[in-house]
């Protein structure tokens, strides 16, 4: 069974001469020599303990190299949904976005500026501010009374300039702007309130 | 000269489509009595190269207010006279023709709100190379509140001169309106702003809220 020569053997046992053997068995025997010889040899190098030492005893990587080397490798991420929870996070999230929109200013051209409006209406259904911004047409700036405490406000973005106006009251009482600063004859036998508009970037 | 008549051309329909824009806010606004009178002096104030958009805005609030016709014609007749009696104050305080609408404008209301015409002038020739509108409304404001007009002016030169512009000149008007709040009389108003000037309060801008609502104005809903 064994593919090894029995001469072979035989001949490393010391039963039969080297010289006695075939050349190709003799020199198969020379090889394993060589490779006895190479093994009776010492190691000069470091023992094995003095290579497991240095190898323990090796820098720890820096904390950088460490973490480089955490984000140059896969890992493997598991998630578990649950949708009841993941459709009421979203519902949150929509709701932020559309009250957050409703906080952005409006943006302003360097020769526009923002008018405001206030005006004590107690009891009024609607006020509107009408004047020579808008062509005097009634309906197009509402006043706002959050709060119900009577307390009509707007704010209005407008070209830089001097304006006439006066509040309408329930669509149909004209009414000057008595915390106003300044007022002018109507020429109809009232008086307009002014507003001027300063540039918003001044 | 070819290609002065060839812009000629081409401004022909944008002052046409212009016009009929005009006549369309009209006719839509106002009592049909009023159109065609108000129609005739608004074509007069173009052919003189006045303002014509005050006439307007003028007719506008009549009709918006429901008033009669023929005050309506009245009104806008009389604001065609003040941007004539203005631009003639432009004239005469050296300014050389042809005013802007916006000095005439600006002249005009300062007139309507009881600025003598001397004191005006005195103004207009005062600041020959800066817009006056805000300085007039400065001056207007003082005197709409008792202050002298003649002393007024003064005071809103004054900060001309040390080097306020535009707006701020307003903020002048207003810190003298303050001292008088605060119980000094208009002289002594004038004497302390004076005495601070350049250094005068800048008006507050407006709180964030106030922006954030601000809207443009919205376009107008379909009438009936």
């Amino acid at each position: 069974m064994s593919p090894v020569d029995p001469r072979f053997h035989q001949a490393l046992d010391g039963d039969i001469a080297r010289e006695g053997v075939p050349p190709e068995v003799r020199r198969a025997m020379e090889r394993l020599d060589a490779a006895a010889a190479l093994l009776a040899v010492v190691p000069t190098g470091a023992s094995v303990e003095a290579r497991v030492m240095a190898e323990i005893r090796r820098p720890v990587p820096s904390r950088a190299r460490r973490l480089v080397r955490w984000l140059a490798t896969p890992h493997a991420i598991r998630l578990r949904v649950r949708p009841a929870w993941s459709l009421a996070l979203a519902a949150v999230a929509a709701l932020l976005t559309l009250l957050s929109e409703g906080d952005i200013e409006p943006e302003l051209g360097g020769q526009e500026g923002i008018a405001q409006f206030v005006g004590r209406f107690p009891g009024a259904r609607s006020v509107h501010v009408v004047g020579s911004f808008n062509d005097w047409r009634a309906g197009t700036i509402p006043l706002e009374d959050r709060d119900h405490d009577g307390v009509w406000r707007g704010a209005v973005v407008l070209p830089v300039g001097a304006y006439e106006y006066m509040f309408v009251v329930d669509g149909e009482r004209w009414v000057p702007d008595h915390l106003a600063d300044r007022s002018v004859d109507d020429d109809f036998g009232r008086e307009n309130s002014i507003v001027i508009v300063r540039a918003a970037g001044r | 000269m070819r290609l002065g008549r060839a812009l000629a051309l081409l401004a022909l329909p944008v002052a046409a489509a212009a016009q009929s824009l005009r006549d369309d806010r009209l006719a839509e606004r106002l009592p049909a009595a009023a159109i065609p009178a108000v129609d005739s002096l608004v074509q007069q104030a173009r052919a003189e190269r006045l303002p014509t958009e005050p006439l307007v805005q003028k007719a506008l609030e009549g009709g918006a207010k429901r008033v009669a016709a023929e005050r309506i014609v009245v009104a806008v007749q009389r604001s065609l006279t003040q941007l004539r009696d203005a631009r003639a104050l432009l004239a005469r305080a050296g300014d050389a023709p042809p005013a802007t609408a916006a000095e005439v404008t600006g002249v005009s209301a300062a007139l309507k709100r009881g600025v003598p015409a001397p004191v005006v002038e005195q103004v207009v020739a005062a600041l020959p190379s800066q817009p006056r509108g805000s300085a007039l409304h400065a001056v207007a404001d003082l005197v709409t509140h008792g202050f002298q007009p003649d002393s007024s002016a003064a005071l809103i030169l004054e900060a001309a001169r040390d080097g306020l512009r535009g707006e701020r000149l307003l903020d002048v008007s207003t810190a003298a309106l303050h001292e008088v709040q605060r119980g000094h009389t208009r002289a002594e108003a004038l004497a302390l702003v004076r005495a601070r000037l350049p250094d005068v309060p800048a008006a507050p801008k407006p709180a964030r809220a106030s922006v954030v609502r601000a809207r443009r104005p919205s376009e107008p809903p379909h009438e009936p």
